[in-house]
């Protein structure tokens, strides 16, 4: 009998159906999951096994008829051996999980991460563009260099079909302007009279950069930011290791994505995340 | 009728039975002051030991749908309770009712645990001789009787704050070693620690937990909590308190391990999952229905209701 879902179970060994280089140090895949699944939130995640190494959460960058899509930036030895795995490995897969994004209609949608930040953000730029309602999307990228930009052909390709306007900037300027993304963004926000959000994705130190900006335009009605970058063992609740002080909120369950709101109180957003021993470290 | 869930556990009087149990939710200080805030009568920390464990490599926490529980292998990851000191500390300060979970590799460092944590106005300090997720010394400690009971009679002059001792179901016989921890002069058992257990996935044919083994808790070991509690109960009658712990996920398991013997209970597995509030609030609901209808008007009559 086939499963009609993915739940909260042990990791369901999933085939490796296509992969590739999306860009320096980072490689996409897509899975097929053996279970009937039709899609899932932007900002959501599952818990990538990969057998005999590590098992760690990875945010969903797309998922149509069980063909799972994630992207794997070099971050350590358990992404490294992800890296190693071919077409045709198995890979185990447990969630989905977690709390997505939650665009609300009728503002300007924008978008602003870097590195593994862009994966939820992409599902996220599907997702609004397919839309139907008249909306404005930017997405503002930020990367080193130029061949560390993840997703740009993708991105760029939806600007020059006008349905997003694409914002590229890099470090070492190799591709767009030089500087942070945040430049675009605060252009943005100075010139437009019509109410935003903005969503982020990213090391957790960036979007508190992005956060304290953003709360210093009244016409930013939201700000929603996936916290999702963060040391996890069981991903659905129990463990806490992902927990935030001072209130107790899991970014497995409660998060990963939270809305301005929520981040006002959490007092270790871009501060401070836990080590496995569950001690706290600087960020 | 004014119906009271105020349960005395020996010289300890807690709002209602229900504990959350180390290991679930425990690994910060505001996780376990949002578990008391929801409602529950006293939490437990993640056991803390001398030095700061990572603990072992992911997979090492997930669940077993078909059989409602979970399997891990975290292997006592903690920062040590130098660290942890701090939590504590802030607990105390929101007076939320706190036992303090610890470990040692060895009799030392029991003792350098519970003297680094003694002046805190915890509630208890639970004794976990019975974690599986490591491989210190060969054989844990709960499995060996002697070494029980020495630890906690060295443990026992140490402190007046009450000492619970733990127990393993991965035993042959837990009055032998539940025994020794009252003969040592523990002053609360608490049954069980998760059964030894494991999953291989037949398609790579590995082991899936990164520690290839680990514990089961969850709704599959309930049966085994409840014959345990039974048995000390039957052992031991009003000689000394029971916690029972295991697989519970309503207010009607609750109401079993009551019945079986347990004072109190301790709720691990149910309570991780995303709304531990809405969990917290059905236990609570349930076991004022049960006394109700059996008109009940103090909690504590409940215990040992199966032996009659």
């Amino acid at each position: 009998m086939i499963k009609q879902t993915l739940s909260n179970d042990k990791p369901v060994m999933s085939v490796i159906v296509e992969k590739w280089e999306e860009c320096f140090e980072t490689y996409c895949y897509k899975i097929k999951l053996p279970v009937k699944i039709q899609s899932a939130k932007p900002g959501q995640f599952i818990m990538l096994w990969v057998p005999r190494e590590d098992e760690y959460p990875i945010c969903i960058a797309g998922l149509k008829d069980s063909i799972l899509e994630v992207g794997i930036a070099k971050m350590g030895p358990g992404t490294e051996a992800m890296h190693k795995k071919e077409v045709g490995d198995l890979v185990g897969i447990r969630g989905i999980y977690g709390k997505p994004f939650t665009p609300p209609e009728d503002v300007n949608h924008l978008l602003i991460g870097g590195g593994f930040g862009m994966t939820p953000l992409k599902l996220l730029t599907e997702v609004l563009v397919a839309n139907e309602n008249k909306q404005t999307i930017h997405v503002f990228e930020g990367a080193r260099s130029k061949n560390r930009l993840m997703y740009y052909e993708w991105l760029q390709d939806f600007h020059d079909q006008g349905k997003i306007n694409f914002h590229v900037c890099t470090d070492d300027g190799s591709l767009g302007y030089q500087g942070f993304p945040t430049i675009d963004l605060e252009k943005f926000l100075q010139e437009s009279e019509t109410s935003s959000v903005i969503y982020a994705a990213g090391p957790e130190k960036m979007m508190k950069v992005i956060f304290d900006i953003g709360k210093n335009y009244p016409k930013v009605v939201d700000m929603q930011m996936s916290l999702a970058d963060r040391y996890m063992r069981c991903g659905f609740g129990a463990c806490a290791y992902c927990a935030v002080d001072p209130t107790g909120w899991r970014i497995c369950v409660d998060g990963p994505v939270f809305n301005t709101e929520k981040l006002e109180q959490i007092s270790d957003f871009g501060v401070y995340k836990r080590l496995e021993t569950g001690e706290k470290k600087r960020i | 009728m004014i119906m009271s869930l105020a349960t005395k556990i020996g010289n300890v009087t807690i709002r209602n039975p229900m504990i959350l149990a180390s290991g679930v939710l425990g690994t910060t200080y505001s996780t376990l002051n949002r578990m008391y805030e929801a409602g529950l009568g006293a939490v437990i920390t993640k056991s803390i030991g001398a030095k700061s464990r990572a603990g072992n490599p992911n997979p090492s926490v997930f669940a077993l749908n078909e059989i409602r529980s979970v399997i891990n292998s975290v292997g006592l990851a903690n920062p040590g309770y130098q660290i942890f000191r701090e939590d504590i500390e802030i607990l105390m300060k929101n007076s939320t009712p706190t036992i303090v979970s610890i470990f040692g590799e060895n009799k030392e460092e029991f003792k350098e645990v519970l003297e680094g944590l003694k002046d805190l106005p915890v509630l208890a300090f639970e004794l976990n001789f019975s974690c599986p997720n490591t491989e210190m010394g060969g054989a844990q400690i709960g499995t060996d009787p002697d070494l029980v009971y020495k630890i906690v009679k060295e443990l026992r002059v140490k402190t007046k704050t009450p000492l619970w001792v733990k127990l393993t179901p991965n035993v042959s016989d837990v009055i032998e070693i539940a025994s020794a921890a009252v003969k040592g002069g523990c002053d609360t058992l608490v049954a069980i620690n998760t059964l030894k257990a494991m999953v291989i996935d037949i398609h790579t044919k590995q082991p899936i937990l990164g520690f290839k083994k680990g514990g089961l808790s969850g709704a599959a070991i309930k049966p085994v909590g409840i014959r345990y509690v039974y048995d000390l109960y039957e052992h031991f009658g009003d000689e000394i308190p029971l916690i029972g712990v295991g697989g519970i996920f309503k207010g009607e398991d609750i109401i079993e391990y009551l019945l079986a013997g347990a004072t109190a209970v301790e709720i691990g597995t149910s309570l991780g999952v995303a709304y531990p509030e809405n969990m917290v609030r059905f236990f609570q609901m349930k076991i004022k229905k049960y006394m109700k209808e059996q008109q009940i008007d103090s909690i504590g009559e409940i215990t040992g209701g199966a032996h009659k």
